[in-house]
């Protein structure tokens, strides 16, 4: 949380200037409404629009590229096809490799890193060198997306502009995330899933703080993206209906079908990546020219729709422009592109050719299931639709953000359903998800946030023990006090106060009390003044340790009925579970 | 601070705005040489090309209402119809009021088999705005409307369809004849003949017209005109054998009815003799096992009786002396001709215009 001592410092540098007089009050009101927290909200609208427009002009790049190295029809020339990819190539690998090495790779990473370990901090050249690399892959015919880098363009937009703001280094920590969201909603056309995405997976925690941020600069980031380029989903969606719930079950073949595929693809990624940085330095000149090559024979062998994102061939597939036959073999063969593209360092991004490679896996099942079972009524648009979603949740392991970029709400049963099956095979195939596979290649220890997702968290019921001994009544007298204590052996003891508070006295207070000769008064004449906090059971049991060494014994009570005791938790009950939990 | 800021954005903005220009600039350029070509080759037909060069129109400017529409039809050229129906979908979303949309969807749909479907496109694509040839587009949806309509066997429907075409039609010969086709499809055979008339009036010389009048006049069991155009028509295309059939039925028709005026009692009553023993032979024909489906016992049994019973009075002596034997007569031959269509098969030649007597004099008998 911020407060008001870590105001940013251009508000702290207006004191450095004496006010003219009458100017005091105005000043002041602006610098309380100007307070870091409010001022970040107002810079993240501006992230948005900086990000959006340098997104703008990376969509322009990308296709002027298209357009220069491979024509400006559908129909490819074989020698164009062969040509561009590799001698881009061949460009990139020297870009990369001696002005911007951080340029490497999808984008996504590197954001988290900036957020983890980097204090925010993106150097700005890497924002150039991902637009001019990630432009000409992409351009060129490489089959990598252009949404990875416009994520990481839009972060190092955002850590510039919070660098030269001079912002607190929380907040500089945060900002970078807040770029990725904005770019990464500009180049999908969908903020909801560019905000559920960096929460989920860069930041990995739901704060009102953030989300504001996150949330205004996506909008922002959209509003100027449509602004140029319209507001147009990335393709035509088919209309779908689901007529007769039977039919989930083929979405549940599709969900098993894209979990497999998304293990062979991560599976790739896992065994490739290394061996090509593995491979001797001179080798990384050659090694994106090299992809480029075979992604242009593959291409010039029948198969163009692999290069590049791809988006125009699957709007062909959702509208049954292929045989199903057809669309396994380029679902195939994209995986191969991509592996190559990727793996040997070319920078851009795996979002659109995962959507790709699940549209037509999602078409050629419903192909394949509609020749088997012709009674079904499904089209194959609706597979490759879901199909889509499928490759997010089993590959990228993001099953909410395919929704919003199918544009299609109307599909979400099926795509949860499918989804499903597709996260649990791949989870359970493949247990490292793809960011996290990427982070550990690169040597870094980022947190996972989907280990995060899934870690077991230990609650306060897990240490609690029942209660043992009497709990007196404040009321009670310390003459009956004493009698109760009596038969008992233990040396706390809770106390019931009026109406749903409690307090904590020791045997030997009460024994001490009634020596002095004071038997008349009662067990609350005791107490300090301040209670005893009391906890529920279901609360993370780290709550329990900001309590426990102030005192010896906290009530846990029903969070129905504050008077209802369901147990007692000591600083030695907590820290044993914590051992006992870190043991296994 | 935040002033810079904002002055930077709107620097960046008008910048972007500079470069956003000069990129939709290309690209409508790119996108028109395509689009010229697309259409160079749809013209030509050549609908694979022209599928390649809309698809490359499109990269340029996606949701290009043109484009998308030639792209659509490009792709029924080459029987891609789902995907040329999602591409017209999404046209008729953005201008439901599209004729050609409207048209090009009802034509998708009859294909696909989804009748009611196409019914509802074809009567949007009827009152649909169309930015050429209105009326003439409006009316070839409503003809092939009419024609899925008749195929459907909605014929109701149909007609009324016709009655509206009808009224915007003018004296086009080929309009109106092939509004008489359809009205006669239709069984509606009065428009039908009027609607061959007004064709008629304007090309006298029309065969498909005279043909078509002279066969709903036929149906109309106006024989004596049926004859004049069915002679009219032959005489201009002597091939015609549908024609030719009709006007020979016809003129057996005139030749064969007893009840017909300025005819002498004797030759009256020859026809009688004639069609009482013409009549004999059907039932005997019918009757015989040989014959495909012959009549049921009873009945067969009752016919001959009444035909046996007969016959020795059915003289010219007898039909002179009692001119009620002629109605006698004439019922039973009406009743035999009747009997034997319905079980044994269509008749032809004189059996067949018996028959179409007996229909002519129903409301007599």
């Amino acid at each position: 949380m911020a407060t008001q001592s870590d105001s940013s410092p251009q508000i702290a540098s207006l004191n450095e200037v004496p006010p003219p007089p009458g100017w005091m009050h105005s000043r002041e009101l602006w610098r309380a409404f100007f307070r870091e927290d409010r001022f970040f909200l107002v810079l993240s609208v501006f992230i948005g629009v900086f990000s959006g427009l340098a997104v703008v002009c990376f969509r322009y790049a990308i296709d002027w590229s298209r357009l220069y190295l491979l024509g400006t029809g559908v129909v490819l020339t074989p020698t164009r096809v062969l040509l561009a990819p590799t001698l881009a190539g061949l460009v990139i690998a020297v870009l990369v490799i001696h002005f911007f090495p951080r340029a490497r790779g999808s984008g996504v990473n590197q954001t988290k890193a900036a957020l983890y370990i980097y204090n925010g901090y993106i150097p700005f050249r890497t924002a150039i060198g991902k637009f001019i690399t990630a432009a000409l892959a992409i351009g060129s015919g490489h089959s990598l997306g252009p949404e990875d880098p416009s994520l990481q363009i839009g972060a190092c937009l955002a850590s510039a502009l919070g660098r030269r703001m001079r912002l607190s280094r929380e907040r500089m920590r945060l900002i970078a995330p807040v770029g990725a969201a904005a770019g990464l909603a500009a180049a999908f056309n969908a903020p909801i899933s560019a905000v559920l995405f960096v929460i989920e997976e860069v930041i990995g925690r739901w704060t009102a703080g953030i989300l504001g941020s996150v949330v205004l600069s996506a909008v922002s980031g959209v509003v100027v993206m449509r602004w140029f380029l319209g507001s147009e989903p990335l393709f035509r969606i088919p209309a779908v209906e689901l007529r007769r719930p039977s039919e989930l079950i083929a979405y549940a073949i599709l969900g098993v079908v894209g979990g497999l595929a998304s293990v062979v693809f991560a599976g790739g990624i896992a065994a490739l990546r290394p061996r090509c940085k593995a491979l001797p330095r001179w080798t990384q000149y050659f090694q994106p020219a090299i992809a480029g090559l075979l992604i242009g024979i593959i291409a010039m062998l029948g198969a163009p729709q692999v290069m590049g994102a791809g988006y125009e061939y699957i709007d062909q597939a959702m509208h049954g422009q292929f045989t199903w036959e057809f669309l396994a073999i380029l679902a195939g063969l994209k995986i191969l592109a991509t592996l190559l593209s990727f793996v040997s360092g070319t920078p851009g991004g795996m979002f659109a050719p995962t959507l790709f490679i699940g549209a037509m896996l999602g078409a050629a099942v419903g192909g394949a299931e509609h020749y088997l079972l012709p009674h079904l009524t499904i089209s194959p648009g609706t597979y490759a639709l879901v199909g889509m979603g499928v490759l997010f949740a089993g590959f990228l392991r993001v099953p909410m953000t395919s929704v919003e970029v199918s544009g299609n709400y109307s599909i979400i049963v099926p795509v949860i359903v499918a989804n499903t099956f597709a996260y649990v095979i791949s989870r359970g195939l493949q247990p490292l998800a793809i960011f996290d596979l990427l982070t550990r290649q690169d040597g870094l220890d980022l947190p996972s946030m989907e280990e995060q997702r899934e870690e077991d968290i230990l609650h306060v019921e897990d240490a609690m023990q029942p209660v043992q001994g009497p709990v007196l009544d404040a009321g009670l007298s310390l003459d009956q006090a004493l009698r109760t204590l009596d038969h008992s052996e233990i040396e706390h003891l809770l106390v019931r106060m009026r109406p749903n508070s409690w307090g904590v006295v020791t045997k030997e207070q009460v024994q001490q009390a009634a020596a002095a000769g004071n038997t008349s008064a009662n067990v609350g004449s005791l107490l300090s003044e301040q209670t005893v906090p009391y906890l529920h059971p279901d609360l993370p049991l780290e709550v329990a340790l900001r309590y426990v060494d102030r005192w010896p014994l906290i009530p846990v009570v029903s969070r129905a009925n504050f008077g209802q005791l369901e147990g007692v938790i000591s600083q030695a009950d907590v820290l044993r579970r914590y051992r006992e939990f870190g043991e296994g | 601070m935040l002033a810079l800021l904002a002055a930077l954005a709107v620097a960046c903005f008008l910048l972007v705005t500079g470069l956003s220009r000069a990129y939709q600039d290309q690209r409508q350029s790119l996108g028109s040489r395509w689009f010229s070509r697309g259409e160079a080759d749809l013209n030509a037909g050549r609908y694979d090309a022209a599928v390649t060069d809309f698809r490359a129109s499109l990269l340029y400017s996606r949701e290009n209402y043109a484009y998308q529409l030639n792209l659509a039809e490009a792709l029924i050229g080459i029987k891609h119809l789902g995907e040329a129906s999602a591409y017209l979908l999404n046209l008729w979303d953005r201008q439901p009021d599209d004729g050609l949309v409207n048209l090009e969807l009802a034509r998708i749909a009859v294909q696909q088999g989804k009748n009611d479907q196409a019914i509802r496109y074809y009567h949007d694509a009827v009152y649909a705005v169309w930015p050429r040839d209105q009326e003439f587009q409006r009316r070839t949806a409503r003809l092939e409307l009419i024609e899925l309509l008749l195929r459907l066997n909605q014929a109701a429907d149909a007609q009324s369809e016709l009655i509206a075409l009808e009224a915007n039609a003018g004296d086009n010969p080929e309009l109106q004849t092939q509004i008489g086709d359809f009205f006669a499809r239709a069984g509606d055979f009065d428009h039908a003949l009027a609607a061959y008339n007004t064709a008629l009036r304007a090309d006298k010389h029309n065969q498909a017209a005279l043909a078509g009048a002279g066969q709903s006049a036929f149906n109309l069991q106006r024989y004596s005109l049926a004859q004049h155009d069915l002679q009219a028509a032959l005489a201009l295309n002597p091939k015609d054998t549908q024609s030719a059939e009709r006007l020979k039925t016809a003129e057996l028709v005139l030749q064969m009815d007893p009840y017909r005026r300025q005819i002498s009692a004797l030759d009256r009553n020859r026809l009688v003799m004639q069609a009482f023993a013409t009549a004999g032979q059907r039932l005997q024909a019918c009757s015989t096992p040989a014959s495909a489906l012959p009549l049921p016992a009873t009945a067969n049994a009752d016919l001959n009786k009444d035909w046996a019973a007969l016959k020795p009075r059915i003289t010219a002596r007898d039909l002179l002396r009692d001119p009620d034997l002629m109605d006698s007569a004439m019922n039973l031959v009406f009743r035999i001709e009747r009997s034997t269509a319905g079980s044994c098969g269509t008749p032809s030649g004189p059996d067949l215009a018996l028959l179409l007597i007996s229909k002519l004099h129903e409301g007599n008998s």
